[in-house]
């Protein structure tokens, strides 16, 4: 049975890690967090660099002195410990990284202007923002995690992960912004009529572009625009995908009367069924 | 994450991955794995038993001679060794876990006292699958254990369409036991969907429900036809469900977790967001 398995493969980091990040993109997104957690007792030496590059979802966390709550992620972390954009300190307490002065102003600006943009999107929710400094720029996060409130007896979760890297050109009067987001989204339900059903994961994409800048507090703005134009494209695909296509896809594998998702797809199909009919019935020379 | 796990440890989590990779994906997550894992001894060893299980498990269809419907992979046809049997054609074959091939035909007689109920039950479902399933399959194990009958139906439709970045499998498992005499008995069903999109990102939908029903046992024609009609309403009112709970996670759930637009209707000024400031944020300097 596995007589095909007779050599050991001789195996980069860098091979195991586009198979890690396969994976990640094969497993039930329903598991994520102990996917990853299992792929790092698997590969631990390429903990680091999973942990940076595999999304999960947002942990809430309360800021006791601030009196607000924080997103937690791999970019607000040093060690074990988590930097609140409130306070600008690590708990548990901890000397770690802190943006330079300069961009930490900026920091508190853009957590304020996200939160205006997440209240006038989401309607609630918790949002975050960390910058940190780069050699000819910065780069940046911003947080956002809505909790449905399980009305209609289904549990949803929107989660948002955006990384803007910005690199400053001609002594600062320029910039480059590369962006790339991720939005997680989970719905599921437990019904008498339908059982078990959830449906999650995520969508990524990105965006680059630039801007001439002639304040630094500009950076906001063009962060600010090319989020909000990149979350409303992310929303409309995810409508499409999530109640469209996954509902088309199951609807395909079997053929209840009433519904239209399978005729479409039989309708995709049909150009290539017509070409092949017409190929049978060609007279054989 | 702590210490270093055994080759035992690294086994199980990888069969554990093994064990859900998605519809169509099988390949693909096995040689994953096998990267990750860097030890072919240790996969022949003790990952190789998950190739088998995950066959079972998704009721794999294979082609067997001399016929166009396929034999499932169940763990109700296995007769150990790799060997499974197809009591529609009344043969047994070797099945090649990895290569999903049979092989090594040879005849074999279904138990004799449930053959009648089998056989005339797989006659009406397979009509039923024509009806209902475009690329659907179906099996129909009988044993007998004194004067007890069982009876195990299993459906599997799948469709595969990896250039497009979508695998879909939907399964459902129907069973009964009764010793003759019984004027009624229970009929148990399992049905279970999975639908896995991924161009640039991961999303999947995972759903299943249980379901018992009691049928009244006559002869042997009428009895399935009965289960058939029960298996039909029972399946198609499942899809109804779950198409329902479509509509109610994009009209609702959705849209409460984030806006399509502002309650303004237009896009966020953000030159005006930037200049407004919250009036906490003078102690959090």
């Amino acid at each position: 049975m596995t007589s095909q398995i007779t050599t050991t493969l001789n195996v980069s980091s860098e091979s195991q890690l586009d198979c890690a990040l396969d994976l990640m993109r094969r497993l039930p997104p329903q598991q994520v967090e102990k996917n990853l957690s299992d792929l790092i007792d698997l590969v631990p030496d390429l903990t680091e660099e999973l942990l940076a590059a595999v999304d999960q979802p947002l942990k809430v966390v309360r800021d006791r002195t601030a009196g607000k709550d924080y997103l937690l992620c791999d970019y607000n972390r040093d060690g074990d410990s988590y930097r609140s954009p409130w306070t600008n300190t690590y708990t548990p307490a901890f000397d770690g990284t802190l943006p330079s002065d300069r961009l930490r102003q900026l920091e508190i600006d853009a957590n304020q202007a996200f939160e205006q943009y997440r209240e006038m999107y989401f309607e609630g929710g918790v949002s975050s923002v960390y910058f940190w400094d780069l050699e000819n720029g910065f780069a940046g996060v911003i947080l956002i995690k809505k909790v449905g409130d399980g009305s209609k007896n289904i549990k949803g979760c929107w989660d948002s992960i955006h990384v803007v890297e910005v690199q400053e050109k001609q002594n600062g009067r320029a910039a480059h912004y590369k962006l790339t987001s991720t939005v997680m989204l989970w719905l599921q339900t437990h019904k008498t009529m339908s059982g078990m059903m959830n449906l999650g994961g995520s969508l990524t994409r990105q965006f680059e572009t630039d801007h001439q800048i002639t304040d630094f507090s500009q950076h906001i703005i063009n962060i600010g625009r090319m989020i909000e134009d990149m979350e409303n494209k992310i929303r409309q695909t995810l409508n499409s995908i999530y109640f469209g296509k996954t509902k088309d896809i199951l609807n395909s594998l079997r053929n209840s009367e009433n519904f239209q998702g399978r005729i479409r797809l039989q309708q995709a199909n049909f150009t290539g069924e017509l070409q092949s009919a017409l190929n049978r019935t060609r007279p054989v020379e | 994450m702590g210490e270093t796990l055994t080759d035992e440890e690294k086994a199980t989590i990888a069969r554990r991955f093994i064990a859900h990779a998605p519809p169509g994906e099988f390949n693909e997550v096995f040689n994953d794995v096998r990267t990750l894992l860097n030890d072919d001894a240790l996969v022949r060893r003790s990952v190789s038993k998950a190739f088998a299980e995950y066959n079972r498990d998704q009721y794999i269809p294979t082609k067997v001679q001399g016929v166009e419907e396929e034999c499932l992979i169940t763990d109700a046809n296995d007769l150990s060794d790799s060997r499974f049997y197809d009591p529609r054609t009344r043969q047994s074959f070797k099945f090649d876990h990895l290569r999903r091939e049979a092989s090594e035909y040879q005849p074999h007689t279904s138990d004799e006292q449930s053959e009648p109920w089998r056989s005339t039950f797989e006659k009406e479902l397979t009509e039923y699958i024509k009806e209902r399933y475009t690329y659907g399959a179906c099996t129909v194990i009988g044993g007998s254990d004194a004067d007890t009958i069982t009876l195990a139906a299993f459906i599997e439709s799948h469709k595969f369409e990896p250039k497009n970045f979508w695998n879909g499998r939907w399964r459902s498992k129907w069973s009964l036991a009764f010793t003759k005499g019984q004027t009624e008995c229970e009929l148990t069903g399992l049905i279970k969907a999975q639908v896995h999109y991924f161009e640039d990102g991961n999303v999947q939908l995972v759903s299943s429900k249980d379901i018992t029903e009691t049928i009244q046992l006559q002869d042997e024609t009428t009895t399935a036809k009965e289960i058939i009609r029960i298996i039909r309403q029972s399946e198609d009112s499942y899809q109804q469900a779950v198409n329902e709970n479509y509509q109610v996670m994009s009209d609702s759930t959705f849209k409460a977790l984030r806006r399509q637009l502002p309650i303004t209707k237009a896009k966020i000024d953000w030159t005006k967001i930037t200049a407004y400031k919250i009036g906490s944020e003078l102690k959090n300097a």
